[in-house]
């Protein structure tokens, strides 16, 4: 600690001319700051105001401000090395504040910290940290310009090189600084190189990514407390993100904030398959549509910030904007410019039409007539609720009409009579408009949530359980624009509180468990499912697990638009999920159970099996 | 090109009919209604001709209160504005000389209709209006088109023969379903279709004194038959059993 017995040395008196030297560079320094950054600020300021924005309640903003930027979670949580460098980076500057101020304040002779008395300390603390930053700087320097990962885009970034040496050369000369006699030359000189590097550096803030600097905080504070919120269309003129003058101020501060750090990329589910879509991409796409054509142009965003196809291969799973460390909210980006043109018809699919069409029609996904649900109720012997029992059992689509629906309902609705809980289905029931609202289609939405919230209103119904996270996510969450709708859990929540009483005896099975995204993400029930599974065999984690679960490939309407470019991701996650050598896959959705059960039935050798949930459940009751 | 599109009302397909008290119609309380089938691709041809020509694209329904919604429909897909012609029940020839009306009224160049309608299924309205006009008309469309002295057609024939039809303007076309696809309504259609203009009027506005030519006497549900045969015998001589009774009984072969 040869540090501790040092002191940091002064400059000494500047002369005039270093004076006028230091306040002619200070002012050109901050204009050049200042010019960036009002001009940035003016277009995110400009941008429309966002419809919904609240910022009570002030705690969870608080929390995640003292978590997600102060302790770094996000950034350490993913890339736990490559965090905690940046975590350094991040702590040393923050060390730094009031030594920087105290540096600048040396040349008036008006510094404020002693370095023979309390200042020694601080001092001392961030010469702490101005090593543990250089280091980190290293360790980032080596990953950005020699071992880069592809996250971080094809070309090197000169402005991230410049900002690189500029932290390296400002903790140099601030530790070289403690190897001085106070007022030599040589202080003198180390003095004029930190400052040096300090007003080289305020300039390059709004200039490059290290804008996060001052709007991550912002950012991470402002985001809309609820993962993934579509917010509500904003009057009569309001069609989703049609031109830039649909954009938010959220949406604009959001562009401004990325970083560029490509976690999104990494995670989704499209990108990671060989689709075009990309969420960084569409971020900074918003970003160059603000730099060039700024928040009032009336040119179409689609397309100028990304292409049209790519942003119909979202799935919604929502994977990017969990794992966001300066809080994007992707999702509602993403949406909003599905509305632009759904809501106008700019979007011409054929799938995607015929699956409104059928909506439009059935009321239904799959066009099928009602008879078809009548006839498996029948055939199940499902009861149908009239007011007497516990819970009504919402069927959705793919319990009404899809074969692998139809086993799941009829496992539940066995172990529903197992424990002797009433329940009872609707006589009729139309789609909870869960595709129709991802894919934009904000006039079809508002039509299923109506209809279905007068029919549950009409049958008194006031709890419901369902096998489909979409459905579960949608009633709860998305009808609420519409008004109250009954209380609805997914059916491992109330799988989980039915303990194991009266169960047999567990199996050997190895089952490895996949969460769904609309489970995990969207509701954060994981460890209901895996309670479940744990009465009946020995549970199995994939590599990619809880909320960092990999898609299956049907979310976001996607299950109903036809086969996609690239490798399919069910196969991608199916995979993964047989790679952990299990004998079975649980799911606990029925999109999830038919996109995994078809790609493992087409991997080579003995794949594993696919369950559901309720379905293990069922098999453990005695007979 | 000033076209005329004709739209029906009709219960909704998954609807449970009933027949009404008096026993020569379907109940409508508590039906729920849609566009025919035929007639929403009939405006779809309408769209796409005025997308290709210009123009003016003009719903029309005959019917009761109920239809203003399927008109409403029509100018959320597109229509530029809707007639609503306020009348009961009427029958084929009733309807026609209803359309035809209103088409020599808009001088319009082209009426376009469904085929036919998914409830009472006479196949006749669009062929009548054409008599009445004294303009000649073609059936059976799947595919419209502007042509050198007016429109050439694609008409679908059995056993997937097509055959083309070129008639002068004016016209008009009663349209098979499939031909094009639909397109889905749009929130922002919607919203421009409360500032369209949809104009009601009762069928004396016409000039036109409507006695009936067909009075339906009575309606019932077709008796449910279930008769299931058990062929008994030799495999071979039930398998011959069976392609007689498939050839000659359910002619499906």
């Amino acid at each position: 600690m040869m540090l501790l017995a040092r002191m940091l040395a002064g400059p000494g008196n500047l002369h005039a001319v270093e004076r006028f030297v230091l306040l002619a560079l200070g002012i050109l320094s901050v204009a050049l700051f200042l010019h960036q950054a009002t001009a940035i600020a003016r277009r995110i300021l400009a941008a429309r105001r966002d419809a919904n924005f609240t910022l009570a309640p002030l705690a969870p903003r608080c929390a995640r401000l003292f978590f997600d930027v102060l302790l770094q979670r996000k950034v350490i949580r993913e890339r736990p090395w490559v965090g905690l460098a940046h975590a350094f980076v991040f702590w040393a500057f923050c060390a730094f504040a009031l030594v920087t101020l105290n540096h600048l304040a040396l040349a008036l002779h008006a510094e404020f910290l002693d370095p023979r008395g309390a200042g020694r300390v601080l001092f001392f603390l961030a010469a702490l940290f101005a090593v543990a930053c250089l280091v980190a700087i290293a360790g980032l320097t080596l990953r950005r310009f020699v071992l880069r990962p592809r996250w971080l885009g094809a070309q090197p970034s000169i402005g991230s090189a410049g900002v690189a040496f500029l932290i390296a050369a400002l903790m140099v000369t601030y530790l070289a600084a403690f190897y001085v006699a106070e007022g030599s030359a040589a202080a003198h000189a180390i003095w004029w190189l930190h400052t040096l590097a300090l007003l080289a550096f305020l300039p390059l803030i709004p200039r490059t990514k290290h804008l996060h600097l001052l709007l991550a905080p912002l950012s991470v504070f402002l985001a809309h407390p609820r993962f993934a919120s579509i917010p509500p269309l904003a009057g009569e003129e309001d069609f989703g993100l049609v031109t830039g003058k649909d954009l938010t101020r959220m949406a604009a501060l959001q562009a401004y904030t990325c970083v560029e750090c490509g976690r999104c990329m990494e995670h989704c589910p499209a990108t990671n398959t060989g689709k075009d879509l990309n969420p960084k991409e569409l971020v900074l796409g918003v970003r160059g549509y603000l730099n060039h054509l700024g928040p009032h142009s009336e040119e179409p965003l689609v397309g100028q910030v990304h292409p049209l196809h790519a942003i119909f291969e979202c799935t919604t799973c929502g994977a990017c904007q969990h794992q966001c460390p300066v809080a994007v909210e992707h999702l509602p980006l993403i949406v909003g410019l599905r509305r632009g043109v759904v809501n106008t018809g700019e979007w011409q699919h054929k799938q995607g039409t015929r699956l409104f069409l059928n909506l439009e029609r059935t009321g239904n996904p799959l066009g099928r007539p009602h008879s078809e649900r009548e006839r498996f109720i029948e055939r199940a012997g499902l009861p149908f609720f009239d007011g007497s029992q516990e819970l009504c059992l919402w069927l959705g689509c793919m319990g009404s009409y899809d074969p692998r629906g139809h086993q799941i309902v009829t496992a539940l609705a066995a172990v529903l009579r197992a424990h002797g809980i009433t329940f009872g289905v609707l006589r009729k029931e139309q789609c909870t408009g869960d595709a129709a609202r991802r894919l934009g289609n904000d006039l079809l939405f508002q039509q299923l949530a109506e209809a279905n919230l007068a029919t549950l209103a009409q049958a008194g119904v006031r709890r419901m359980v369902s096998i489909c996270p979409h459905c579960v996510q949608t009633i709860a969450q998305d009808w609420r624009e519409f008004g109250p709708s009954p209380t609805i859990e997914h059916h491992t929540e109330l799988l989980a509180r039915l303990g194991t009483a009266g169960l047999g005896a567990t199996t050997e099975e190895k089952i490895v468990y996949h969460d769904p995204c609309y489970l995990a993400r969207y509701r954060g029930v994981m460890d209901e499912p895996r309670a479940v599974i744990a009465r009946s065999g020995h549970l199995l984690e994939p590599a990619r697990t809880r909320k960092d679960s990999f898609c299956c490939g049907a979310g976001g309407g996607l299950f109903f638009l036809g086969e996609e470019s690239g490798e399919r991701i069910g196969m991608n996650r199916a995979r993964e999920l047989a790679a952990t050598g299990a004998t079975q896959v649980a799911a606990a959705c029925p999109f999830c159970a038919n996109m995994l059960g078809d790609a493992l039935k087409t991997m080579d050798g003995i794949a594993p099996q696919l369950v559901d949930v309720a379905e293990l459940a069922a098999r453990q009751i005695k007979p | 090109m000033k076209i005329v599109v004709a739209i029906r009302q009709v219960p909704e397909r998954e609807a449970r009919l009933r027949v009404n008290a008096a026993g020569n119609a379907i109940e409508e309380e508590g039906l729920q209604f849609a566009t025919n089938e035929p007639d929403a691709y009939a405006l779809e041809h309408a769209l796409a001709l005025r997308a290709a020509e210009g123009g003016e694209v003009i719903a029309l329904s005959v019917g009761p209160e109920r239809t203003a919604n399927a008109l409403r429909d029509a100018l959320a897909r597109g229509a530029d504005r809707a007639i609503h012609v306020l009348a009961g029940e009427l029958d084929a020839l009733g309807v026609a000389r209803v359309l035809a009306a209103i088409v020599r009224q808009e001088n319009a160049d082209l009426l376009l209709a469904g085929l036919q309608s998914e409830d009472m299924g006479y196949g006749q309205t669009p062929v009548l209006a054409a008599g009445l006009l004294g303009v000649p008309h073609t059936t059976l469309a799947l595919e419209i088109t502007p042509a050198e002295h007016g429109l050439r057609v694609f008409r679908e024939l059995e056993d997937g023969w097509r055959q083309s039809v070129d008639l002068p303007l004016p016209a008009v076309v009663a349209v098979q379903a499939g031909g094009l696809a639909l397109s889905y309504a749009t929130l922002m259609g919607i919203k421009r279709a409360r500032t369209k203009e949809l104009r009601t009027l009762a069928v004396e506005d016409l000039g036109l004194a409507l006695e009936p030519a067909l009075i339906v006497e009575s309606l019932a549900p077709p008796a449910r038959t279930k008769s299931t045969e058990m062929l008994q015998g030799e495999p071979e001589q039930v398998a011959a059993a069976l392609i007689r009774k498939l050839r000659d009984e359910a002619h499906v072969l």
